[in-house]
């Protein structure tokens, strides 16, 4: 497969057969950064409004068209270890913040590259790293400064949509308003008083068909499924909800019945009968309107179900029983037993609708104690759903940091040019060797406004340039703006371009941290994988052979 | 340099830059070219056959691209809007692909130029925004005042519908049986309450549409013929009980310590039996229908009391049956009354071609209503049932929506027109949504070249009709020429127009945004990193 890497005499040999080694500068850091930067090349295309898409297929076939830098590397499965490395740094900005993988890849990439020159030019490794962890902290304190902008109520739809929009922006080019819109609503409805704001009441509902424009928000939640029985419509609705089948108790033994003489037989399914039916009836007489069971509705209870007029509802997800009881306030109970008031949920309208020609399961409240919102999102193909939603899911995470941390910094880049700035010129300031780490961690910032630049057809080194004369001016909220034609510039404050302050944050941090581990690693050792080489599936076909 | 670790899993295959996007859009060519001569009235049929050897006859985008099987995966967003034209609006599909197709063909040499793609993605947006824009501007609102005018205008649009399939011929026939058909249902217009049944033989004009229901008789047993084959007003009882001798519980036993306990067992069985079939009779119902088998026994005991019955009726059958005589289905005989049976004005059982059908007509709900479809070959039977499916669902889009627009290209290019008018006064990149116009052409240039014309000559006599201010002119495939077509009345619901537009040009950018295409190495069970996006959210399966 590859050249043969002469060992270390002595110490390759006390490691079993198979296993590989490599150390030192030239072997082992040097080549970190390349696979590093590599991987880093990937995913720079799909940074910004105008990055491009990846298609993605998984090992299971499923096909993934995104930009969503955190999908892509999810479903890339990087081998490389020092690429993994940045897969987890930007999988834990995933968790902390849910948006801005791709900045810490990227950054993470743009790091290792500037280091590759320094060792090069014959800095150790370790100073390197000093040097970026020292910019680092610089460019924390620096970044407070250059907040612009504060949402301070939160639960203002309009001022939430505009936070919301730089984050959609860079997912779902041209239809940022839109559905920046459609998400704040749908997060400041259900924010909570008291508690903070859980981004997993915010559902989504993906329908194919019609365009995406025709994409909703319903306060409460819809489920992709049909009425047990034949009531559809309900108003006002009491509901009971049960974790389990709504149906005869099945003995979990094994078990007979043994029936002794023909009148017990005769009794036997008269006795099942009506016990069914005082079940079903208790219910009624309780004042339930809706059933939502977590598993089979039994032919004879839907029977008497329907007989006595109440609706019928089967969830299969036990999350969604669970979201469910939420939403309507009810107790999951886990037997089929008669719901007291309290343990009862209510929604003002249960129905099932037809969008497209999907047939949905509608539970509605129109009051403030909705605590489940859904987002029904309509487009043309699967793939552009699954897209769309990821985009959802970033404006959501975006909202959650808002409602903790509300500041904002410039967006279109100018961020970025104005760390730049002020790291380089506080590099000079420092003594010792640092210097030139600290100097580069300046310029690799520079590579969000090149790759803007680069994604959009534009000269990156005339962007940078002019970029840079304008912060020197003093403005610092200056950035590229890629709707123009050509070179373009533009307040980043004025035109709406924020980004959240956490956002960057953490980025930097991890991005740094990440690049740091990656220089510090002098040897490799990887054992001998177990089980042997994986033989080679039998030549799946091209991709693009036509 | 090759690296001595690899980055990805051994067996990742990854392509990337500008030739994967051409290779992309050069995929989606081929799945369109497909399609394509499947376009309007005088277009060709595919016929397929599947891996079981089943042969499909078809005329219609969606079942074609459904049967294709493509794996391509830029391809496959071609199947999928064509899915979701069909989901959507039922008609439209092959329109869609073709389309979609064109879109990307036109950007294709800019793209070999070098113009950025996120530019030609931006100017088809715009230029989707601005056709839907324009045609909800020009689109003709039905009038719902005039009956017979709504319902002439209906049946023009099912009539447009239709032209393209391969039951033309009979459209006017057929155009007539859908609105009656659709004009039957309630304000929902749920689409399974229109039954489709199709019995081999006899000619398409023996075609009937039932108002109520009708369905094949059921399997029955010694006794069944006995039984009187017609009423009126009779009393129907909907069950989903068997009749027969059987166990009461899987897991029952029965122990029994004397001869004369394990007679009294016996007996208790037939009693049990009896019991059921009694109380049906006392009931009054005289049409007994169920889900599950009715037995011997039970079929032999109501001929004795002149009544009918039915086992292993279909559910869908069963439900049909609800909507039109009312009642519901019981599954304890104890609930019998008559506000739990249907019923109707006449039930009768008829002899259609080979088959024998049970008929419920004049039914006091009347929900409901089931064409009975008669025809020579199988193939010919499915795709005349594919076709009606498509100008029902029309008919019900017109009926949600009232606006309507001239077929036959006339739409297309008025909207080609006026998106050539806009163009000329953008001055930058985005002047690319000439592509845009261009690529509407390509819908009556289709037509015309599937029908034999020749397409220039026909496009410039549109061109020049339009740049007129004649909005309407379409092909016209009859006279080889241009005609007016709203006053042709080749009628479709703007709707269709509309959607076909939107998913077609989301499909389009989706192809275009894409420059990088990676495929893991196939994995054999569903392990780690196999959970698909979005942790887990919004997924109401």
């Amino acid at each position: 497969m590859a050249l043969h890497v002469p060992k270390a005499p002595g110490f390759g040999s006390m490691l079993k057969e198979g296993a590989k080694f490599f150390s030192g500068v030239e072997e082992a850091v040097i080549r970190n950064i390349s696979a590093c930067k590599e991987f880093a090349q990937t995913v720079r295309t799909v940074y910004g409004p105008h990055g491009m898409n990846k298609m993605v297929i998984n090992h299971l076939d499923k096909l993934f068209v995104t930009n969503d830098a955190a999908t892509i590397i999810r479903e890339l499965e990087v081998e490389h270890p020092a690429a993994k490395i940045m897969v987890l740094a930007s999988q834990m900005q995933e968790q902390e913040v849910g948006d801005g993988t791709n900045f810490v890849i990227i950054f993470a990439g743009a790091l290792l590259e500037a280091a590759e020159s320094l060792i090069k030019t014959g800095l150790n490794p370790t100073d390197i790293a000093d040097g970026f962890e020292k910019a680092l902290e610089k460019a924390l304190e620096i970044l407070p400064t250059l907040v612009c902008h504060e949402i301070k109520d939160y639960r203002n739809e309009e001022e939430v949509t505009k936070g919301l929009k730089t984050s959609i922006m860079s997912k779902q080019f041209g239809n940022e308003d839109f559905l920046s819109k459609l998400i704040a609503k749908a997060c400041v409805s259900i924010l909570p008083e008291k508690t903070t704001f859980n981004v997993d009441n915010v559902r989504v509902c993906k329908i194919s068909g019609s365009g995406l424009t025709s994409s909703s928000v319903v306060q409460g939640m819809v489920f992709k499924r049909l009425v047990e029985g034949s009531v559809s419509k309900k108003e006002k609705a009491k509901i009971a909800v049960y974790t389990c089948p709504v149906d005869t108790v099945q003995t979990e033994t094994k078990g007979t019945v043994l029936i002794k003489t023909a009148q017990e037989l005769k009794d036997f399914s008269k006795g099942e009968e009506s016990l069914v039916e005082n079940e079903i009836k208790a219910l009624k007489e309780a004042g339930v309107d809706v059933i939502v069971a977590g598993g089979k509705v039994g032919e004879l209870c839907l029977h008497f179900i329907n007989k006595y007029e109440m609706m019928a509802v089967r969830l299969n997800s036990k999350f969604d029983v669970r979201r469910i009881a939420k939403t309507t306030g009810a107790t999951a109970l886990p037997r089929l037993t008669v719901p007291t008031p309290e343990e009862m949920g209510y929604c003002d309208l249960v129905y099932t609708d037809e969008i497209g020609d999907t047939m949905v399961v509608v539970f509605r409240n129109e009051s403030k104690e909705s605590r489940v919102s859904t987002v029904i999102l309509r487009g043309a193909t699967e793939y552009l759903l699954d897209d769309v939603e990821r985009a959802v899911d970033d404006g959501i995470n975006t909202f959650k940091c808002i409602t903790r941390d509300g500041r904002f910094v410039p967006g279109a880049a100018a961020t970025e040019i104005e760390l730049a700035r002020q790291i380089a010129k506080h590099a000079d300031t420092c003594p010792g060797l640092e210097q030139y780490a600290i100097k580069k961690f300046a310029q690799a910032l520079e590579v969000f406004p090149r790759t803007l630049a680069e994604n959009t057809g534009v000269k990156p080194n005339e962007v940078l340039s002019r970029l840079y004369a304008a912060h020197e001016e003093g403005k610092k909220s200056e950035g590229f703006d890629i709707e123009g034609e050509g070179l373009n510039f533009k307040d980043a404050v004025t035109a709406g371009f924020l980004d959240l302050f956490v956002t960057k944050h953490w980025a930097l941090k991890y991005a740094t941290n990440a690049a740091c581990t990656i220089i510090r690693v002098d040897q490799i050792i990887m054992a001998k994988r177990a089980g042997g080489p994986q033989a080679r599936p039998a030549g799946p076909q091209d991709a693009d052979e036509d | 340099m090759q690296h001595q670790i690899i980055l990805l899993k051994e067996g990742t295959e990854s392509s990337q830059g500008k030739s994967q996007l051409i290779s992309n859009i050069n995929a989606c060519q081929a799945i369109a070219d497909c399609v394509r001569t499947t376009l309007g009235p005088r277009g060709s049929d595919k016929l397929i056959v599947n891996n079981n050897g089943n042969a499909t006859i078809s005329n219609d985008g969606a079942t074609i691209m459904k049967m294709l099987d493509v794996v391509h995966p830029a391809a496959r967003t071609l199947v999928d809007i064509a899915k979701s034209q069909d989901a959507e609006v039922g008609d439209g599909t092959t329109s869609v692909v073709l389309l979609a197709g064109e879109l990307l063909r036109q950007v294709k040499p800019y793209i070999e130029e070098g113009v950025h793609s996120q530019v030609t993605i931006k100017a088809y947006r715009k230029a989707t925004n601005l056709c839907i824009e324009k045609i909800n501007e020009i689109a003709v609102t039905i009038g719902k005042t005039n009956e017979a005018e709504y319902r002439a205008s209906l049946e023009k649009c099912a009539a447009t519908a239709m032209s393209s399939k391969l039951i033309h011929g009979q459209k006017d026939f057929f155009k007539k049986m859908v609105v009656d058909a659709v004009l039957m249902l309630d304000t929902l217009l749920p689409l399974d309450m229109i039954g489709i049944k199709k019995v081999p033989g006899g000619g398409l004009e023996d075609t009937l549409l039932v108002q109520g229901v009708a369905f094949k008789k059921t399997f029955s047993y010694a006794g069944f013929e006995m039984q009187p084959k017609s009423y009126d007003n009779p009393k129907i009882a909907l069950l989903n009980i068997e009749l027969e001798l059987k166990a009461e519980r899987d897991n029952a036993e029965v122990r029994v310590s004397n001869v004369a306990e394990y007679q009294k067992i016996v007996d208790a069985e037939w009693g049990i039996l009896y019991d059921k079939l009694d109380k049906i009779h006392q009931s009054g119902a005289k049409i007994v229908l169920s889900k599950l088998p009715i037995g011997d026994v039970a079929t032999q005991y109501f001929s004795d009391r002149d009544m009918f019955c039915a086992g292993r009726v279909p559910e869908e059958d069963l439900k049909r049956t609800i909507k039109a005589c009312g009642g519901s289905v019981l599954t304890t005989v104890g609930d019998l009354k008559d506000s739990t049976m249907g019923t109707c004005e006449r039930f009768e059982e008829k002899q259609i071609g080979s088959d024998r059908f049970n008929f419920f007509t004049g039914c006091p709900h009347a929900k409901t209503c089931t064409v009975v479809l008669r025809g020579g070959a199988e193939q010919f039977m499915d795709e005349t049932e594919r076709s009606l499916h498509d100008a029902i669902m029309i008919v019900r889009r017109a009926m949600k929506n009232d606006a309507i627009v001239a077929g036959g290209g006339a739409i297309e290019m008025e909207l080609s027109k006026y998106l050539r008018d806009v163009s000329r006064t953008i001055a930058g990149k985005e002047q690319l949504l000439i592509g845009y116009a261009k690529a509407l052409e390509v819908i009556p240039r289709q037509l015309c070249d599937n029908a034999g014309f020749d397409s220039t000559n026909i496009l410039n006599k549109l061109r020049q009709k339009h740049a007129q201010g004649h909005k309407w002119y379409g092909v016209d495939i009859m006279n080889e020429d241009i005609a007016d077509n709203f006053h042709e009345c080749v009628w479709e619901p703007s709707l269709v127009k509309i959607n076909a537009l939107t998913a077609a040009s989301e499909a389009a950018c989706l192809i275009l945004s894409v420059d990088e295409t990676v495929k893991n190495p196939k994995s054999g069970g569903g392990d780690m990193g196999g959970m698909p996006a979005g942790r887990g959210r919004g997924r109401p399966m």
